[in-house]
């Protein structure tokens, strides 16, 4: 994890405009790159426009989205290639501000998150930003130009490689691992592929032979994005962009697009350069958890306020392309009741 | 047939120097479709400091996309007030990473009105806590008619004008550039 701050002296003091604080760890990017990977099918149920849907239910509780890191290694002006460790070191130790974790809170009841104060943490450095490291373990930080978690390798910084290679079979162990949270409906299981986690990663295995199709990082880090001009990290090559997100966003053309933390990028085929950020998203809610203290505020689309709108017996919220029915009383995610997008 | 950096352009026309093959796309052209016309990308003809910080990040293709969010827009002025140099440092290349961070921090899921805000505000006896699509928490008030939104270090952002509908969400004009904190 990263701390970063707006270090510009007094002035900046001065102002209390504190402060780009601490960033969610270190854990993105993708090491080296020999070469393309062959592309993959598109998984789930294509994307687009659904009609209506109704999702109730035995859901258990959101373990969480995202896992925002983020990095900052480059050399000689050019952003350098990362990747993502193994988020297993990492489980139930995410360090965050109490101010900002609400969202964290709702979403991952099983993992305690909390912030470090982070103002005896920062740091001055005339005007600059700089980004400290927020030492979980006391030990952590930026080692050799790689976030915690990842090792300097010849060819960048590279993870562990904990995660369960391309092609292989699923573990037994993760069979039943159903994704959770906003997963749980941005990768739905359909008669090709189905969706497993392990907690660190999330894996599509191909029905037919049960093989490892695409996997990407379990993320759960706030405001962390991989940075245009990076690479996206090679190991998880594969299109992955959320089902709901599948017709705006399709592989075949012009350009590729690739989910990843909380954002759905455009990368460039030839390249694999992260070229821009097509889309944030948030997956703050899941069928099955509460509903985040942060949502208090209505925020349906305007198209779909008169059908969607707030009584006694039901709230709605909007997030990531679907509205959410909850209930008032009790603020349980009770059903994805339209899909938007 | 038509390029998507084409109709990217187009769509985000505030933002980005067209007319050279080279450009990036900034948004796909399902997603233009989607988006419409009016969208927060072209919404930012008061806001130069704000789209060129978002071209820079990158997120010029996000305002022009689908959404909806909703877009708490500093003004340039708002920029002004940051440390000497703190934007410029944002700006390069290597603080792209922070730029998009402190950007998606005026990001927030959906569509809100000032009058969701209020309504929120009302229930939540005087303050009510409003998600950032980049995970962080803003804290909504009144002071006096107009809303204020600030963020986990106590900044204050006060709603200037409120309510500027786009075709992919709404742009709320703030004060002061907010900055996220984990």
């Amino acid at each position: 994890m990263f701390k970063w701050i707006l270090a510009a002296g007094a002035a900046a003091l001065a102002l209390s405009t504190p402060v780009l604080a601490q960033q969610g760890g270190g854990n993105k990017g993708g090491g080296g790159k020999p070469e393309k990977a062959a592309k993959a099918d598109h998984g789930g149920g294509g994307g687009g426009k659904q009609a209506r849907i109704e999702r109730g239910g035995d859901v258990a509780p959101a373990r969480g989205n995202r896992a925002r890191s983020e990095d900052k290694a480059r050399t000689s002006g050019k952003v350098e290639r990362m990747a993502l460790p193994s988020r297993s070191e990492d489980r139930g130790r995410i360090v965050r501000d109490g101010k900002d974790s609400v969202r964290a809170a709702q979403r991952k009841p099983e993992k305690v998150e909390k912030r470090v104060a982070k103002a005896d943490r920062d740091t001055m450095d005339s005007g600059r930003m700089v980004r400290l490291d927020d030492d979980r373990r006391g030990e952590r930080g930026l080692i050799d130009g790689c976030p915690p978690g990842l090792a300097r390798k010849a060819n960048g910084c590279l993870p562990p490689g904990r995660f369960q290679k391309l092609g292989s079979a699923l573990s037994p162990a993760f069979a039943s691992r159903m994704l959770d949270g906003a997963y749980q409906q941005w990768y739905r299981d359909d008669e090709r592929f189905f969706y497993r986690d392990d907690g660190d990663y999330i894996y599509r295995v191909n029905r037919n032979g049960g093989l490892i199709d695409a996997l990407f990082p379990l993320a759960d880090r706030d405001f962390s994005y991989y940075p245009v001009g990076m690479d996206y990290p090679s190991q998880f090559d594969q299109y992955n962009v959320p089902q709901q997100f599948q017709s705006f966003y399709p592989d075949g053309g012009d350009y590729d697009y690739r989910y990843g933390d909380g954002a759905i990028y455009q990368v460039d085929p030839s390249t694999n350069a992260i070229q821009s950020i097509v889309a944030l998203l948030a997956g703050d809610l899941g069928v099955g958890q509460q509903m985040p203290v942060n949502y208090g505020a209505y925020n349906v689309p305007l198209d779909y306020r008169d059908r969607y709108y707030d009584t006694p017996d039901a709230m709605y919220r909007y997030n990531d392309g679907y509205i959410y029915q909850a209930d008032p009383k009790t603020q349980l995610i009770t059903a994805v009741i339209d899909a938007i997008v | 047939m038509t390029k998507p950096w084409m109709l990217g352009c187009v769509a985000a026309l505030a933002l980005v120097a067209c007319g050279k093959q080279s450009e990036p796309a900034a948004t796909s052209v399902p997603a233009a479709e989607k988006a419409g016309k009016e969208t927060l990308a072209t919404g930012l003809g008061n806001n130069a400091r704000l789209a060129e910080a978002a071209r820079a990040a990158g997120l010029e293709a996000t305002l022009a996309g689908p959404g909806p969010y909703t877009l708490l827009a500093p003004s340039d002025a708002a920029f002004d007030k940051l440390p000497a140099g703190a934007l410029d440092t944002l700006m390069k290349p290597e603080g792209r990473a922070e730029l998009t961070a402190v950007l998606s921090h005026h990001i927030l899921p959906g569509t809100i009105l000032a009058a969701d805000l209020g309504k929120a505000i009302d229930a939540g006896k005087g303050k009510a806590l409003v998600a950032t699509i980049g995970g962080g928490t803003l804290t909504a008030t009144r002071d006096g008619e107009r809303i204020v939104l600030a963020d986990a270090v106590g900044t204050r952002a006060i709603v200037t004008a409120a309510d500027q509908e786009r075709s992919n969400g709404v742009l709320h004009q703030v004060d002061s550039v907010l900055m996220p904190t984990q």
